[in-house]
């Protein structure tokens, strides 16, 4: 469950003894290492507006209760993306014992310059040297003894994949975080920038800010956004920007580049040379010529599309198969237990059967979604996340999704949305921010899932024939394509520009991604449950009262009108909204019910025409109570909304187009 | 030698610098980097301009033939002082700029020479900046963006140009900033993104951002 930060970072701070924040780069091992300390009780908490999660958990270690802040992955302490900002912002409101820095001993240098943002920033400070083993097989050697000297922090050599030196690794914390008013540090940028930084930290030395002045000194030359905005609503907020200008020309006429840079370049320079200063000397990573197959286009594009393809039919044919398997056992054995439960406590009139259709209904709704497509995905996403897989292709596809306004990343879940909208969505979270993440979402509940192809083959293949079947087909690609351009013009902001590290392949841990798999299909299943048996009670309370054939008179303007349906249809496609699949059934069993058992035969109740529109206009249509429920969940109720009431006006207009078009040329 | 001199080589120089970003270079620009008001550098670009030295248009200067090629003299004699500061005289790579600035202006070519070759005529400067030909046929500084390289490709970014200062910063936290060296591996099909080693890692860096990399 989604919590504030704000609320769950003071709940872990009074409920124990000690609070650790783990920090580092991505992919060095964190989550590895916050997985093995902890156990299954993991929240995740939320800033309000921003998509980047912070992981928190509690876990005892001789006989203390320690919190367990895990921080996004990132690879400085700036403003300027958001990772950056929650893990920095986490560290303000939170004020760990501790920060527990995990560095990839494979490369060093790099790691080292966001843990020399953290001494900037006076805290206690306890380091794992990760990756230790993956080091020595690269025959990079660190000296640990020198490097905690250099830096005046515990250092302590781990291997998060086998658990070594994590015990050692807490320990350490844990006598920092008792003594941790001793704590100073020495490490110094070069003299002429120090001189600089002191000049203004003496001119903040009368305020207070909630940050100690050296590090807010640096932040401010740094032309922080945040914190330059912050000091400038002190009172005497304009006499200290002043002053920063003042001293930051300084550094720009000395050194003639930009300050930030030159902070920057010194930072560098320094984790640089206290890496050298540990290790011998290192060779250039060894570009691992397998891995490389993953990005060279001649073997990377035919890659990808194989990939695509397992993920599109393990969700269409194996998710196919386990969903009718689910239902079946669930026809078989579940149901009559619930529904024998249910009319014993409510008894066998209209309320029981509402209580039916949301126990019975509406959980099996939400089951034959959750567990075949839902957790199937999420176990492939988490091993293309962890393989370091999931870069590879935004590599190779970043041109095509900006022309969306997004990036590389996003083809994982739109590909996805063709098995089912609801991990897809859920998937977007590899999209850094909102706008991107409400775009692919958008265009995601475009994509037909398999609930919906069976629709488009049922009734339009079966019936009408495979080309105007292909036909839905390309006319959703081509929606899907407008949207997105279209989206990408008129929503506010711009597309962030592709930087991503390329990892090395690693092999993902399984014990990693069985928990990362649960711990996102428990969210799904916690947001979508109540949701999806409201809806459903709803819809059935409707059914089950008749209120729902008085609504077919009011939507006929739309549904024989304009879109030259039959008025009964336009129901059927009201219920899809409990499953997209069930438009055709109810279509049938209506059918049935009104013109008799010949009516099987869709033909002898609709056009081919009208059959056509129907199928366009259920593929398009915001698609499922599940999916609304993640939408609602991912982006906000607001967002929700707006693309619910985008696509159901969308597949309006485009149905009643389509009929017309059909219509005028006699094209079915 | 006229009075003017070293105040002519030390614009020129600027120009020439400021060209590699910029092109033509405004006069406010050059006032910035020259540390002068811009009265002041406005009178003397009329006066380079009469001499020849420079064009002088709406948009700001560009240097022409013969000013480059003073420039390119006074960046040599520049970039050897650094070299024979750093090299023979130990000083720091950081605190060779200011004295070279005064020692570029009074080396003779009989000095320059000698100094070069005592230094095994060094191909770049110590904050690896490349020093241009003796003979003023100019080793042309080709600077393009990052964008352009093909795979396997070395090159030193120059600077980076962005409007948006939070990306400015993102990029120099990796260490992706002027002076450092870096290797396009791999150069994604139709208009994509490049990987892109520095020190030790790895980056995929989309097209819009890799072509505001500027690279020699």
């Amino acid at each position: 469950m989604a919590l504030s930060c704000h609320s769950a970072l003071k709940e872990i701070k009074g409920s124990t003894d000690f609070t650790f924040a783990l920090a580092g780069n991505p992919n060095v091992g964190k989550s590895s290492i916050f997985n093995r300390l902890t156990g299954m009780g993991v929240v995740t908490a939320n800033y309000p507006g921003k998509t980047v999660e912070l992981n928190l958990a509690t876990t005892n270690f001789k006989d203390q209760r320690i919190g367990i802040i895990d921080l996004p992955g990132s690879y400085a302490l700036g403003a300027v993306s958001e990772d950056q900002w929650v893990a920095r912002r986490a560290i303000f409101d939170c004020k760990p014992d501790v920060a527990i820095m995990i560095l990839d001993a494979t490369n060093l240098a790099r790691n080292l310059y966001m843990l020399i943002q953290f001494i900037d920033l006076g805290i206690p400070i306890v380091a794992a040297l990760n990756l230790i083993d993956e080091a020595e097989k690269r025959n990079i050697l660190i000296d640990s003894g020198e490097l905690s000297r250099l830096l005046g922090i515990p250092i302590v050599k781990t291997i998060a994949t086998t658990g070594s030196g994590l015990d050692e690794l807490i320990q350490q914390a844990v006598d920092t975080a008792k003594n941790k008013t001793g704590i100073s540090y020495s490490l110094h940028y070069g003299d002429d920038i120090e001189t600089n930084i002191k000049k203004l930290e003496e001119f903040l030395m009368p305020y207070n800010f909630g940050i100690n002045p050296r590090a807010l000194s640096i932040m401010l030359l740094e032309n922080d956004s945040e914190f330059i905005e912050l000091v400038g609503k002190h009172e005497n907020g304009k006499s200290i920007i002043e002053e920063t200008n003042k001293i930051s020309r300084e550094i720009e006429e000395l050194h003639r580049e930009k300050t930030p840079l030159r902070i920057a370049r010194e930072r560098h320079g320094l984790a640089g040379s206290i890496a050298s200063q540990v290790q011998g000397d290192v060779k250039p990573i060894p570009s691992d010529k397998i891995w490389a197959y993953t990005t060279s286009p001649l073997t990377g594009i035919p890659l990808l599309i194989g990939v695509l393809a397992i993920i599109f039919s393990f969700l269409f044919y194996g998710g196919n198969w386990l969903s009718t398997f689910f239902s079946d056992q669930w026809a078989t054995y579940v149901s009559p237990v619930i529904d024998g439960a249910v009319y014993y406590v409510f008894g066998s009139g209209i309320i029981g059967k509402i209580f039916v259709w949301g126990f019975d209904a509406g959980i099996l709704a939400a089951l034959a979604v959750g567990i075949p497509y839902v957790l199937t995905f999420y176990f492939m996403l988490a091993f293309l996340e962890d393989s370091g897989y999931l870069n590879s292709v935004a590599f190779l596809t970043d041109r095509l999704m900006h022309k969306f306004g997004l990036h590389g990343r996003a083809i994982i879940p739109l590909v996805a949305g063709a098995g089912c909208n609801v991990p897809a969505i859920i998937g977007t979270r590899v999209l850094t921010t909102m706008r991107e993440r409400t775009i692919a979402s958008t265009l995601i509940t475009l994509i037909p899932c398999s609930a919906r192809t069976a629709v488009i083959l049922g009734a339009v293949s079966l019936f009408v024939g495979w080309k105007p079947a292909v036909a839905i087909y390309l006319i959703i690609f081509a929606l899907v394509f407008l949207v997105g351009a279209g989206l990408n013009k008129i929503m506010p902001g711009k597309s962030t520009g592709l930087v991503m590290e390329m990892f090395p392949f690693r092999m993902p841990m399984m014990s990693n991604i069985l928990k990362k798999t649960w711990y996102r299909f428990k969210d799904f299943v916690f947001v979508a449950f109540p949701i999806v048996l409201v809806g459903s009670m709803v819809l059935g309370g409707l059914y089950e009262t008749g209120y729902l054939w008085k609504l077919a008179s009011p939507l006929s303007p739309v549904v024989e009108g304009w879109l030259g349906l039959p008025a009964v249809a336009g129901l059927t496609l009201i219920f899809a909204v409990l499953r997209k699949e069930l438009a055709l059934q109810l279509l049938v069993t209506l059918a049935v019910v009104m013109y008799g058992g010949g009516a099987k035969d869709l033909l002898l109740f609709m056009t081919p025409a009208q059959l056509f529109v129907y199928a366009l206009v259920n593929t398009i249509y915001i698609p499922c109570v599940a999916t609304i429920a993640v939408l609602g969940r991912e982006l906000g109720w607001k967002r929700a909304f707006g693309i619910m009431a985008f696509t159901i006006t969308l597949a309006i207009l485009i149905g009643g187009i389509a009929s017309r078009i059909i219509g005028y040329y006699h094209l079915l | 030698m006229e009075a003017d001199t070293p105040r002519i080589e030390e614009y020129l120089e600027s120009i020439y610098k400021l060209q590699l970003e910029q092109h033509p270079v405004s006069t406010s620009r050059l006032a910035e980097h020259l540390k002068l008001s811009p009265p002041s550098v406005s009178e003397m670009v009329k006066k380079l301009a009469n001499k020849g030295l420079i064009n002088h248009t709406g948009k700001g200067v560009c240097l022409t033939e013969e000013g480059g090629r003073m420039a390119k003299k006074v960046v040599r004699r520049h970039r050897l002082s650094e070299r024979l500061l750093t090299d023979i005289l130990g000083f720091k790579w950081d605190e060779v700029h200011e004295e070279a600035c005064r020692l570029e202006h009074a080396i003779s070519p009989e000095m320059e020479d000698r100094i070069a070759q005592s230094l095994g005529n060094p191909k770049t400067c110590p904050h690896g900046h490349p020093i241009p030909d003796k003979d003023g046929s100019f080793i042309k500084e080709k600077v393009r963006p990052l964008s352009q390289l093909k795979a396997n490709e070395k090159a030193i970014i120059v600077n980076v140009f962005e409007e948006d200062p939070k990306m400015l910063q993102y990029l120099a936290s990796l260490g992706l900033i002027p002076d450092v060296c870096v290797r396009v591996e791999e150069v994604a099909p139709f208009g994509g993104p490049l990987i892109v080693c520095v020190s030790g890692s790895r980056y995929a860096l989309g097209r819009e951002v890799a072509s505001k990399i500027k690279v020699k």
